[in-house]
């Protein structure tokens, strides 16, 4: 599996630090606990900290840098009043509702997709170029076709997303198929499956793992296309939210969405690992 | 009688100059415990995958009970070295695979699945996770989940060569038991000369360069187990020790010393 890494998950009992193989790194006992935790949030502390003091003693001016009491008063604000007609839980769930939908197309068509590229050649042979062409192309160039070819609705702003988050699923998910044991394989054949049978009950729990791991980046790629794909004819989004304020000026809203889209990235981001460690609690096990 | 039928095999790889093997027959009948031992190279693999459907020969027939292989199937199951247990499934799951495939029904799998790891005396693991059991222990779920098709016949690849050496000698027992107790006709690759001499009712040797049978053995120590002398006064035999030299000589025939 070239995508995924394991070694990151706790339960799959390799530490970081131990994977490297120089050999002094190894015999490493408790040393008098400085953990990488700690080490973060002293980090993230000290970046609040600066933030806050260049505001406090007003070094840049409040319109390119608010300061963190006026961003946490605006994000208190804009829960209970909403900014540009709609309100904070408004703009998330409009932007999550269009996030999950374009996921469940990308599943929809990425699945079989990287099952024919993993399973047979001329799948691979139609696929492949389709995907590697469409896969280093920023959404933002090709947004304006698909609002030519299908308007400024919400299928769109979902299309635009779900294109992004095609590739990595359709690719992990071949990386998974290809990457089953030919012992596997054989194994499930000489106990009498039949080619649907191998697919079904060999081929994609043997791809999981990777599929997860696929579904993952997605999210992540899918989260990030979000801002361009509300650029056009939205009325509810953070993406939107961030741009209707910038052409305001409102600085502190602007910072406020950007902090709520890293937040909500981080959170799904930790969901789906939860869920990985529910359903493949194998993986890396073996 | 149902007999697997390896004719005049020869087996030529893809971009190989020098066939695999070359026209070595082995034939085995229900009831038989046919080992392959040989140096590496000598093609014992690549025979049992032959008879397995998994590769195709380039001459000669490969038939089971007069029908010619040509693919693999549940009537010859196969055992492999690294167990190829299915790691989402629990222990009793891969034991009842292929029950499930041929749709049985969820009440009658399980009652079959746990009679088969009573069998290999993992009963009571049934519930367990793969990655819970100890290396020896998965090869017992793949020895029953082999068994669980019923097949007529059963291919084994070194089924014990990643064992630990204790392991692995308890292992001996545990299949020949199975096989008395199925009745199926194994066939067997292994590297262990005693294990070799242990279990088998037939010993084919082979040597490399390309593949051939150079000499077969009949010992007869599985069925002197099988009709209740216990292993240890067996190996303590003196002619166990001259079977183990002669066999050790055939297999380095030929090699400069």
């Amino acid at each position: 599996m070239s995508i995924s890494s394991y070694s990151e998950r706790p339960g799959a009992g390799i530490d970081k630090t131990e994977g490297l193989s120089v050999p002094w790194s190894r015999p490493r006992p408790k040393r008098a606990g400085v953990s990488a935790r700690a080490v973060s949030a002293v980090t993230i502390l000290a970046v609040l900290a600066a933030w806050a003091l260049s505001a406090r003693l007003q070094l840049v001016s409040p319109v390119f840098l608010p300061s963190p009491a006026a961003v946490w008063s605006k994000f208190l604000s804009v829960a209970q009043n909403g900014f540009v007609d709609a309100t904070l839980l408004q703009h998330v769930t409009a932007s999550l509702a269009r996030v999950f939908a374009a996921l469940v197309a990308a599943i929809l068509v990425g699945v079989p997709v990287g099952l024919a590229i993993g399973i047979s050649t001329v799948g691979r042979g139609i696929f492949d170029p389709l995907l590697e062409f469409l896969r280093p192309i920023p959404p933002l160039a090709y947004l304006p076709l698909i609002i030519i070819w299908f308007g400024i609705g919400e299928p769109s702003k979902i299309l635009v997303i779900a294109i992004a988050m095609l590739a990595p699923v359709a690719l992990s998910t071949a990386a998974g198929v290809r990457g089953v044991s030919k012992e596997r394989i054989s194994a499930a054949r000489s106990l009498g499956a039949t080619r649907i049978q191998l697919v079904r009950h060999v081929i994609l729990p043997s791809a999981l793992p990777s599929i997860l791991t696929g579904l993952r980046i997605a999210l992540g790629a899918g989260w990030s296309t979000l801002v361009a794909a509300e650029l056009v004819a939205a009325t509810r989004g953070l993406g939107f939210m961030i741009q209707s304020a910038a052409q305001f000026l409102v600085t502190d809203v602007v910072v406020m969405g950007i902090l709520v889209i890293a937040i909500i990235a981080f959170g799904l981001e930790f969901i789906i690992r939860r869920i990985e460690r529910r359903l493949v609690p194998w993986a890396g096990r073996e | 009688m149902p007999q697997l039928v390896l004719d005049k095999i020869s087996i030529h790889y893809d971009g190989q100059a020098a066939p695999a093997v070359e026209r070595v027959s082995i034939d085995v009948a229900k009831g038989d415990l046919v080992v392959l031992v040989g140096r590496s190279g000598c093609g014992k693999t690549s025979l049992l995958n032959v008879a397995a459907g998994l590769v195709t020969p380039a001459r000669g027939s490969a038939s089971v009970n007069g029908q010619p292989i040509t693919g693999p199937g549940s009537d010859r199951a196969v055992v492999f070295q690294n167990d190829a247990l299915f790691p989402w499934l629990t222990a009793r799951e891969n034991v009842a695979f292929s029950l499930r495939l041929r749709g049985v029904r969820p009440a009658e799998r399980a009652r079959r699945a746990d009679a088969l790891l009573d069998l290999v005396k993992l009963g009571g693991a049934g519930g367990k996770h793969i990655w819970e059991l100890s290396g020896g222990m998965r090869q017992r779920v793949g020895l029953a989940r082999a068994l669980a098709a019923e097949p007529e016949f059963l291919l084994l690849d070194e089924p014990l060569g990643a064992l630990d050496a204790l392991t692995r000698e308890r292992m001996q027992t545990t299949l020949l038991d199975l096989w008395t107790a199925s009745q199926a006709g194994l066939l067997m690759v292994t590297h262990g000369i005693e294990e070799a001499l242990v279990l088998a009712t037939r010993i084919v040797v082979l040597a490399p360069g390309p593949g051939r049978v150079v000499r077969t053995f009949e010992p007869n120590f599985s069925r002197r187990y099988a009709s209740g002398e216990a292993i240890r006064t067996i190996k303590a035999d003196p002619a166990f020790a001259a079977a183990r030299g002669d066999l050790t000589d055939a297999i380095f025939e030929g090699e400069a010393a």
